[in-house]
């Protein structure tokens, strides 16, 4: 590894310690994942702070630009764009914020370092409406502050000593959440800043990072929160979770590589050149390897050369693109439109709902799988309208459409937080309607709505007072934890009592890709028959994950 | 020698009213099957309503023909009448076009006015009730044709339909097409605009529907008339109606019913609230 100039750091070098900062955030993004409070699946911390660093990385490798200056508007740039969920967008303000400091800057020195991560961090405030402590904020904070205070010794002495300040801050975040307290776990997204700012320290000089780990406790605070979680950081061992959002074509391609002395980083590399949506996980004797590619035999080949090859799974991504683009009118029908509604939703069955109730385009995503500021943009383009009504359809996609709307006054961004408040959304939408009264009549929908999510839990734990084991059924209310049931459908019929539904309520259900129609549709019946004058539309919804999403209005 | 109003079988004009108004009413066409129905002649709306539930074919309809028109026209010229003929919307249907036609064959086409309407059903009833006022009160029937076609803005209307299918499947469904599909159940209102169908808003249930049809209707005040029309639940209508009592006087509060012609495209459980917008004396 080349020696580094502790005093100061050229662009090649900040390309460098940040490019080592995302394979650290990759290393640990399972395991960020797993830092979830909820015991359901959810937005992945690890997932979207990792794909939102990528997106800055990437952005520096093909720019090679030379000056600090350069390559931090490079990170700033990227990020912004490849910003998804709410722990993205506040990692794509802090680069902003870092940016912006040594914008013009030929190196970055250790004041300007300092000033750098100070920015970054009132960035970062400001990503947000209003910022709660006890998350990856406080610990950006913390950070900034320790290296503002350490003033101008060397690079490395200030990012030595913001790193061990992120540390205890991370530790601290259960005493400052009581949601984190509940579930014995550390907050994710402080996690994955202390992994970054870990990963640049290591850039910096492996010999300060070794020498302060006994006191940073990293491994210790980790291991905590996952014994909390119910087990080892298996899941970080497991390693293998994978999302694409991007919307390509050709073959999704996936397998696993055994052998011996395998070099994780250089298989990554290969395919990053090679083909798309690379993600590459692993270590020596196992590298896990998912790309998108036009032709997956010499992604095979590759492997075979390296070592063996198993787990082979190829799916042609032209079929499922294919089939969905069949059913719906391409070009989008709002092509050239004064307006046009784009919403999110996860799911065949809910993005022809939305499309059939009038949205010009669906993005993919949702849930598990939140679309990027860029992705957003793209689908926004294609519904090429002059003005768009934006449905983010989760709580963890609003942020992001925020940042879109920020930069683009033709968005305009009713922030529904789950899909059933988008639908009820969608139906106040009238194309003939001006813009401004279709904004207000939708806005004014999202407080009537009630939603329910049924949901297995994924591992034992205590949230909002109840208490959980793996496997139950939950529901939650409005993102709060309120029912566990012994199926999905007690779970959902009680959660339907619990939401007072009455006479004049209309109940709509979502039926998941995992439940059977005549389950789903003697469960509405069971409803209809004990709350006399409830109105229940039971429709499928095929969405993954959750049985059953509800709404009461 | 008088001003006579004519108009066609969409305005769903009750018979009585027709009748008490001296209006000449020139069916339409309904096609069920291989039978063909004058609107409102040949087949009551009852009867047509039974059948329509248990049809493989939706019916289809037909304007008025030329020779219906140079007929009705004919008459009432050798009576010595002029003539004031007001259409269903020409958007809509191809009536205006036969009106057209007939006046232009006949000998004397300098005592006949056509107005297009703009209107469907129960606003195009209203239109005509209110020209057949004004033929009594006013000298000329050219006057007459302008004080129709001036106050057209003056009827607003909103229907409330249990589907969408009829009116897509007969290809009236206009701007309204933004409202058709998904597997969502909801109940469209919908009005007509510049001659079209146009999408207003679409609830999810019956009862918000209604409460929701009752204040836009509210919100239309003051207003000279009423008009409330049904396909088939009449009891809804009454309620409806009874909600609304309060807003106009008794004899300017009508109840009519969606006939034959207007059925095929909105189909059963159909509910219409019309109004004159404008004070009794329409200042």
């Amino acid at each position: 590894m080349a020696a580094t100039n502790e005093q100061e750091l050229s662009g090649v070098e900040l390309r460098r310690v940040f490019r080592l900062a995302f394979d650290r955030l990759e290393e640990y993004r399972d395991t960020v994942n797993a830092l979830n409070v909820f015991p359901v699946p959810d937005g992945d911390t690890g997932t979207n702070m990792s794909l939102t660093l990528r997106a800055g990385i990437e952005r520096c490798a093909e720019s090679e630009a030379p000056t600090a200056g350069e390559v931090a508007r490079d990170l700033s740039q990227g990020t912004f764009f490849g910003a998804r969920g709410n722990s993205g967008v506040i990692l794509s303000q802090f680069f902003k914020g870092f940016g912006d400091a040594l914008d013009g800057s030929e190196t970055c020195t250790a004041s300007d370092l300092g000033r750098a991560l100070d920015m970054a961090r009132e960035a970062a405030y400001g990503a947000v409406g209003n910022p709660r402590e006890g998350t990856m904020l406080t610990v950006i904070r913390r950070s900034a502050e320790a290296a503002l205070e350490e003033g101008a010794a060397s690079v490395a002495h200030v990012l030595q000593t913001a790193y061990l300040a992120s540390c205890v801050a991370l530790k601290n975040t259960p005493e400052q959440l009581p949601v984190l307290k509940e579930a014995g776990v550390v907050d994710s997204g402080g996690l994955g800043i202390v992994v970054i700012l870990g990963g640049v320290l290591e850039g910096l000089s492996p010999d300060r990072l070794e020498g302060v780990s006994e006191e940073a406790g990293l491994e210790g605070i980790i291991g905590e929160s996952m014994a909390s979680l119910g087990g080892s950081d298996q899941s970080r061992e497991a390693g293998f979770v994978h999302q694409s959002l991007e919307a390509d074509w050709g073959y999704c391609t996936e397998f696993i590589i055994s052998g011996s002395d395998l070099s994780p980083q250089a298989v990554r590399q290969y395919f990053e050149e090679s083909a798309r949506s690379t993600v590459v996980v692993g270590d020596p004797n196992n590298v896990r390897v998912h790309i998108h590619a036009d032709d997956p035999g010499p992604a095979i080949s590759y492997g075979v050369a390296l070592g063996t090859v198993s787990n082979v799974k190829i799916e042609s991504m032209d079929d499922q693109n294919a089939e969905w683009a069949a059913g719906h009118s391409a070009p989008a029908p709002t092509v050239g439109a004064e307006q046009a509604v784009v919403a999110v939703a996860a799911g065949e069955g809910l993005a022809g709902l939305f499309m059939e109730a009038g949205c010009g385009h669906v993005i993919q995503g949702g849930q598990t799988m939140n679309p990027s500021v860029q992705q957003i943009m793209q689908g926004i383009e294609r519904a090429g309208a002059e003005n768009t009504i934006f449905l983010p359809n989760n709580k963890n996609i609003v942020l992001t459409a925020e940042q879109v709307a920020a930069i683009d006054a033709t968005v305009h961004v009713v922030p529904t937080r789950s899909v059933p408040q988008g639908v009820t959304a969608l139906l106040a939408y009238n194309p003939h309607s001006s813009l401004e009264e279709n904004l207000a009549a939708m806005q004014e929908t999202l407080s009537e709505v009630i939603t329910i999510e049924v949901t297995q839990a994924v591992r034992d734990t205590s949230v909002d007072g109840v208490s959980v084991k793996l496997g139950d059924y939950i529901a939650l209310m409005d993102d709060e934890l309120v029912i566990t049931a012994d199926s999905p459908e007690t779970a959902l019929e009680n959660a339907v009592k619990l939401a007072e539904a009455g006479a004049d309520s209309i109940l709509t259900i979502y039926r998941g890709a995992d439940v059977k129609q005549e389950t789903a549709e003697a469960c509405a019946e069971s409803l209809e028959s004990q709350i006399s004058g409830l109105q229940v539309d039971q429709i499928y919804g095929g969405q993954p994950h959750y049985h059953y999403l509800a709404s009461v209005e | 020698m008088a001003i006579k109003i004519v108009t066609d079988s969409v305005a769903d004009l009750p018979p009585a009213l027709a009748g008490a108004n001296d209006i000449t009413v020139v069916p339409a066409y309904v096609i069920i099957g291989n039978e063909t129905f004058r609107d409102g002649l040949d087949i009551s709306a009852d009867r047509f309503y039974e059948r329509l539930g248990t049809l493989p074919r939706l019916p289809t309809t037909s304007q008025p023909t030329m020779a219906d028109f140079q007929e009705v026209y004919q008459r009432l010229l050798d009576q010595g009448h002029q003539i004031v003929s007001v259409h269903v919307s020409a958007k809509l249907s191809g009536t205006v076009n036969s009106a057209t036609q007939a006046k232009a064959a006949l000998g004397d086409a300098s005592q006949i006015e056509i107005v297009d309407s703009q209107l469907a059903s129960a606003p195009q009833g209203l239109a005509v009730l209110n020209a057949a006022e004004w033929a009594r009160e006013m000298p000329d029937f050219h006057e007459v044709a302008r004080r129709i076609r001036q106050a057209l803005p003056r009827y607003r209307s909103y229907v409330l339909l249990d589907t969408l299918e009829y009116l897509q499947k007969g290809g009236r469904i206009g701007k309204a097409q933004a409202f058709v599909g998904g597997m969502l159940k909801v109940k469209p209102i919908l009005t007509v605009q510049d001659g079209e169908v146009h999408p207003v808003e679409r609830p999810r249930s019956r009862e918000r529907c209604k409460a929701r049809l009752i204040e836009l209707i509210r919100n239309l005040a003051p207003v000279r008339q009423i008009n409330i029309s049904y396909s088939t639940d009449r009891v809804q209508a009454l309620a409806v109606r009874a909600e609304l009592a309060e807003m106009v006087d008794p004899e300017h509060l009508i109840e009519s019913r969606f006939g034959p012609v207007l059925g095929t495209y909105l189909g059963p459980d159909a509910l219409g609230v019309t109004v004159a917008q404008g004070s009794a004396d329409w200042t």
